[in-house]
C-alpha cells in the first residue's frame, strides 16, 4: 500500500490517549467474572475488592511512568540496557537486560492468550452456542493482527474512539441494575477482618492487570509529563467501574447467589430492561459492545508484545506485520492449554497474581539499580516538544 | 537559387521529422520550446505542422494598413468571431494603427512556439505580423458555457442557489465573490500532459496552515496522468490512501460551502471543465454535514444533524442487524414482534442473508436504472418498480414484509447525507456487514464495526487524523460535530486544521 503522508508530522500520544489506553485495556474479560471473584472472600463487603486490589496498580504504573519519564522516548525494550550498564558497554546491557524483557513479553503474550480463551468461552457458551470456540478466537486474533499492521498511533486513537463504547455499556448495566438493587445485601458494612480484606482483593487483581503494555506505549507520548496523571486517572475509572459493577451484582443477587454465577455480570445484563422495550433482552447485545473491551485488551497487549520484538532485534514495521502474523500460531495453542473453564479461572488468577508481582517488582529492581548507579534524576522537560 | 532550394528542403523535412516524432509522443512537452522566425510563411507552417493540419484551425490572412501581411490562428469554435473580427481584424485593416495593438481587451505578446499553440489550445487566437517576431496573444475564448445553475447534488431548503458551473473563471469568481479577501490565494497548474487542464488551487493565506498548502501543490504537481477529465481523477491520485472506501477528499459543487471550508483553512482545488470543486484535507464528520446547518438556527441544525448522523448508521447497519436479529438473536426481539415476523416469514424458503441480499441487490439495481432512465420517467418507474416488486415479492412469498420495511428505510437513510461520495461508500460496505452479520450475528456486526473504526482511525488526510475531532479528542472542536453549537459560541476556528489565525470572532467585532 502506498501512503502519501510524508512530511506531515508525528502525532504523539495525548494525555487522554493514554488514560484511554489504559482504561480499555484494564476493562476487559475480567469484569464479567468480577462480581463473584471479589465476593468469594469479602462475602457482602466485596466492592472493597476492586478499591483494595487496584492498590498495587496505582503503585506499578507510578513506578513505570517515572522510569518513563526517566528516560523520554525510550520504550521499556530500549531503556533496559541503559539501567543495567553503562553507553560505553551495550553489550552488558543487552545482555543484563535480556531476562526481564524476555518476562515481560512472554508474560503479556501468555496473558493475551488467556484473555482470548476466556472470550471465546464467554461467546460460545452464551450468544454463539454452534459456533467452535476456535473460530471466536481467530476472529480475535485477525483483528489484533489487522491492529498490528498499523502504526502505533492508530493504536492510541483506536483506544481514544473505542473508550466510550467500552465505558458506557458497563455503566449502563451497572446502573440500570441497581433499579432491582436491594441494599440490604451490603450489610453489615465490615464484618471481614483486615487481613482477608488483603487476601479477598487478591482474586480482584487479575482484572487490574494489562497496564504493564505502558511500559512499551509510554514512549510516544506528546509530552513528557502526565504520564503519572494519565496511569492515575485510567486505573481510576477502572477502578470506579469495577466498583459499581460489583456493588450491583452484591445488590441485585446476594453474595451467596453471586457464587454460583459464572458469568454473574452477564446475568446482571440479563435482569436488565430497556425502557420501551425497544429489545426484549439485552445480554446479545451487551456482548457484542464488549467485544470492543476485549478487542482493546487483546489488540493493545499482543501490539506491545510485537513492537518489544520489534525492537528487541531493531527491525522496521516489515517484521512487525510479519511477526504479528506468526506469533499467533503458538498464541493459539497456548491459549488452548486449558482444558475446562475451572483451569482457565485458576490459570488467570495465577496470571493476576504474577502480574501483581512483576509489576511491582521489576520496575522496583528497576529503581533500586538506577540509585544505586546515581542515576535516577529525571531530565528536566524540553518546552519544545517533537 | 538551388541552395535556397535545398535549405528550404532540408527544413521541411526536419519539421515533417517533427512532426513524426510528435505523432510518437505527442503531448505539450514535445512541442519545442522555441522561438518562431519573423517570416510569416514560416510560422504558419510551423503552427500548421504542430496541429497537424487539423480542420478546425483556422488561419485568416489579411494586410494591416502599414502594408505588411498578417495573419491570425486559431482553433474554430473555440474563440468569439466577433472578438476576431471587430477587433482585431477589422481594427487592424481599416484604422491607421502606427503602434501595433489590436484593439482587444487582453493582449500579450510572446516569442515562444510553446505558449502559442498553448495559447491557440485554450481557446485564445494568435497575431502573426510579418517581419516580426512579437507574436501577439489575443484573449479571445469564448466558446458555449452553461450558466450558474442550482446544484443538481446537494439542494437545500435555505441558502444560496448558485453553483458552480464547468468554466474555471466563473467558478472562481463566484468564489471571489464570496469572500472579499485580499489574502485569497490562486495557485494556477496545469495538470495533464494531453489535457493541460487548468487547475487554480486556492487557500487564504494567514488562515490555512502553509505546509498544507504545500503538500496540496507538491501532489497535483507530481502527477503524470495524461488526462483529467473531472476533479475525481485528482482526488483519487493525491488523497492520503487510495484503497480506502472513504473519501478522504470532498467534493461539493456549492461555491458558499467552499468559503466555508476556505475560512476552515482548508484548500480548495478548483479544475477547469468540471462543477465539482475539491476540499482537502477532509474528515469524516464533514461528510455528513451540510452548509444549511450554520444558515439555521442552532437547535433545529443539530438536531437534523443527529438525525443525519442516525439515518448513515441506519443505512449501514439496519438489513445486518435484521439478518442477525432474526437468525441468531430472536430472544432480543419483543416476543409479540417475533411472532409476527416469524409469520411473515413463514413463506420465505430462504435464510434471512439470502433474502436480504436478494432485496438490497434488487433496490440497487432500481437505484441505478433510475439514474439511467431519461429525465421525467426516472422516478415514476424507480417508485412503481419499488412498490410493485416490494408488493409482489412478498405475496409470493419471495421475502417477509418486514425485509421490505427495512429495504425501503435502508435506502432512504442512505439518501440523507449530504454527501454523494460519502453516500456510496457506505452504500457499498452494507454488504460486508451483511455477510459478517449473517456468519457471526451481533458479533460479526461488532467485528466489522472494529475492522472500520481501525482504518478509519489510521487514515490521515494530509496530515489531519480521519477521524478528529472525536480521537484525536478535541472538545473544542466537538461544538461542530454532531451538535452545531451557536455562532457565539464558536469563535475558534477548528484547530485540527492547523489554522493559523485561530480566531473566527473578535471580541470587538461582536455587537
Amino acid at each position: 500500500m502506498k501512503r502519501q503522508d510524508n512530511g506531515t508530522p508525528r502525532y504523539g500520544f495525548t494525555t487522554w490517549q493514554q488514560t484511554c489506553l489504559i482504561t480499555s485495556t484494564l476493562i476487559g474479560v475480567g469484569v464479567l467474572t468480577l462480581p463473584r471473584t471479589s465476593s468469594s472472600r469479602l462475602l457482602e463487603a466485596g466492592w472493597m475488592a476492586p478499591l483494595v486490589g487496584s492498590l498495587g496498580a496505582y503503585i506499578s504504573i507510578w513506578m513505570i511512568a517515572k522510569l518513563s519519564r526517566r528516560f523520554p522516548g525510550m520504550t521499556f525494550v530500549e531503556y533496559s540496557p541503559l539501567v543495567w550498564a553503562s553507553k560505553e558497554s551495550p553489550k552488558l546491557g543487552k545482555l543484563l537486560s535480556i531476562p526481564w524483557i524476555f518476562v515481560y513479553l512472554s508474560f503479556i503474550y501468555v496473558a493475551t492468550g488467556m484473555v482470548s480463551r476466556i472470550f471465546g468461552e464467554v461467546v460460545v457458551t452464551s450468544v454463539l452456542l454452534n459456533t467452535p470456540l476456535e473460530v471466536i478466537m481467530i476472529t480475535m486474533f485477525l483483528l489484533a493482527f489487522f491492529l498490528s499492521l498499523h502504526d502505533v498511533d492508530v493504536v492510541a486513537r483506536v483506544n481514544e474512539i473505542l473508550f466510550p463504547l467500552i465505558i458506557f455499556p458497563v455503566l449502563f448495566i451497572a446502573i440500570a441494575s441497581f433499579q432491582k438493587a436491594d441494599w440490604s445485601y451490603l450489610f453489615p458494612l465490615i464484618r471481614v477482618s483486615g487481613k482477608s480484606i488483603f487476601e479477598g482483593a487478591y482474586e480482584a487483581v487479575y482484572s487490574f492487570s494489562g497496564f504493564e503494555i505502558m511500559l512499551i506505549f509510554y514512549a510516544f507520548t506528546q509530552h513528557n509529563s502526565g504520564k503519572e496523571k494519565a496511569g492515575f486517572v485510567g486505573i481510576l475509572m477502572t477502578m470506579v467501574v469495577y466498583t459499581l459493577i460489583v456493588v450491583a451484582g452484591i445488590t441485585v443477587f446476594g453474595y451467596e447467589e453471586l457464587q454460583r454465577l459464572t458469568w454473574p455480570t452477564l446475568e446482571l445484563v440479563k435482569t436488565t430492561q430497556v425502557p420501551g422495550l425497544i429489545l426484549e433482552r439485552l445480554e446479545s447485545a451487551f456482548l457484542a459492545v464488549w467485544v470492543a473491551a476485549v478487542f482493546t485488551t487483546v489488540a493493545n497487549a499482543y501490539y506491545a508484545v510485537i513492537y518489544g520484538l520489534r525492537q528487541c532485534f531493531n527491525k522496521g514495521m516489515v517484521f512487525q506485520r510479519i511477526a504479528s502474523a506468526f506469533l499467533f500460531i503458538p498464541l493459539f495453542f497456548i491459549a488452548l492449554i486449558p482444558q475446562n473453564i475451572v483451569e482457565i479461572f485458576q490459570i488467570s488468577s495465577y496470571i493476576g497474581i504474577g502480574n501483581l508481582v512483576l509489576n511491582l517488582g521489576v520496575p522496583t529492581i528497576y529503581w533500586i539499580v538506577l540509585f544505586l548507579r546515581g542515576k535516577a534524576g529525571i531530565p528536566k522537560e524540553r518546552k519544545a516538544d517533537g | 537559387m538551388s541552395q535556397f532550394w535545398n535549405a528550404w528542403n532540408k527544413r521541411k523535412d526536419r519539421l515533417r521529422n517533427q512532426t513524426l516524432e510528435q505523432h510518437a509522443n505527442k503531448s505539450m512537452d514535445s512541442v519545442k520550446d522555441s522561438p518562431v522566425t519573423s517570416v510569416l510563411e514560416d510560422n504558419i507552417v510551423l503552427i500548421e505542422q504542430q496541429f497537424g493540419k487539423s480542420d478546425d484551425l483556422v488561419v485568416r490572412r489579411f494586410q494591416i494598413t502599414t502594408g505588411k501581411d498578417a495573419a491570425v490562428i486559431f482553433l474554430d469554435g473555440m474563440v468569439d468571431r466577433n472578438v476576431i473580427s471587430d477587433f482585431v481584424i477589422r481594427s487592424l485593416t481599416t484604422e491607421n494603427v502606427t503602434y501595433l495593438s489590436p484593439a482587444s481587451n487582453e493582449l500579450e505578446t510572446t516569442n515562444q512556439l510553446r505558449q502559442i499553440v498553448r495559447n491557440i489550445l485554450s481557446g485564445n487566437s494568435v497575431l502573426f505580423i510579418d517581419g516580426s517576431t512579437e507574436v501577439y496573444l489575443i484573449n479571445s475564448r469564448g466558446w458555449d458555457r452553461r450558466s450558474v445553475m442550482e446544484p443538481q447534488t446537494e439542494s437545500v431548503v435555505r441558502g444560496p442557489r448558485d453553483g458552480f458551473t464547468e468554466t474555471l473563471s466563473v467558478n472562481a469568481a463566484l468564489i471571489r465573490f464570496r469572500l472579499k479577501d485580499p489574502n485569497l490565494r490562486v495557485k494556477h497548474l496545469i495538470v495533464g500532459q494531453r489535457t493541460q487542464t487548468d487547475v487554480f488551487v486556492m487557500h487564504i493565506d494567514g488562515v490555512a496552515h502553509p505546509p498544507i498548502v504545500e503538500e496540496v501543490i507538491r501532489r497535483i504537481e507530481n502527477l503524470n496522468l495524461d488526462a483529467i477529465l473531472e476533479t475525481g481523477y485528482i482526488e483519487q491520485m493525491i488523497q492520503d490512501h487510495r484503497y480506502s472506501p472513504f473519501p478522504q477528499i470532498q467534493n461539493t459543487e456549492r461555491p458558499d460551502k467552499i468559503v466555508a471550508n476556505l475560512l476552515e483553512g482548508k484548500v480548495a482545488i478548483l479544475v477547469d471543465g468540471t462543477p465539482f470543486v475539491l476540499i482537502a484535507p477532509a474528515v469524516l464528520s464533514q461528510f455528513y454535514q451540510s452548509p444549511e446547518d450554520y444558515y439555521e438556527r442552532f437547535y433545529i441544525a443539530s438536531l437534523i444533524r443527529f438525525i443525519r448522523v442516525i439515518s448513515i448508521l441506519i443505512a449501514l447497519l439496519l438489513p445486518s442487524l435484521y439478518i442477525a436479529f432474526s437468525s441468531f438473536h430472536p430472544e432480543m426481539i419483543p416476543s409479540r414482534l417475533v411472532i409476527a415476523m416469524a409469520a411473515g416469514r413463514s413463506t420465505v424458503p430462504f435464510p434471512s442473508l439470502v433474502e436480504a441480499m436478494f432485496m438490497e441487490i434488487a433496490i440497487e439495481i432500481l437505484r441505478e436504472a433510475s439514474v439511467r432512465l431519461p429525465g421525467p420517467i426516472g422516478p415514476t418507474i424507480g417508485i412503481v418498480g419499488a412498490l410493485v416488486v416490494g408488493e409482489a415479492a412478498v405475496s409470493a412469498g419471495l421475502v417477509s414484509p418486514v425485509m421490505v420495511i427495512i429495504v425501503a428505510v435502508t435506502t432512504i437513510g442512505s439518501f440523507a447525507s449530504p454527501s454523494y461520495s460519502a453516500a456510496i461508500a457506505i452504500r457499498m460496505l452494507r454488504f460486508p456487514v451483511m455477510f459478517m452479520a449473517g456468519l457471526f450475528g451481533l458479533y460479526g456486526i461488532m467485528l466489522f464495526i472494529i475492522v472500520m473504526l481501525v482504518h478509519l482511525s489510521s487514515i490521515k488526510s494530509f496530515g489531519v487524523p480521519y477521524l478528529s475531532p472525536i480521537s484525536p479528542l478535541n472538545l473544542k472542536g466537538m461544538r461542530d460535530l454532531f451538535l452545531r453549537f451557536p455562532h457565539h459560541l464558536m469563535k475558534l476556528r477548528p484547530s485540527m486544521f492547523r489554522v493559523h489565525d485561530k480566531i473566527r470572532m473578535r471580541e470587538d467585532d461582536q455587537s
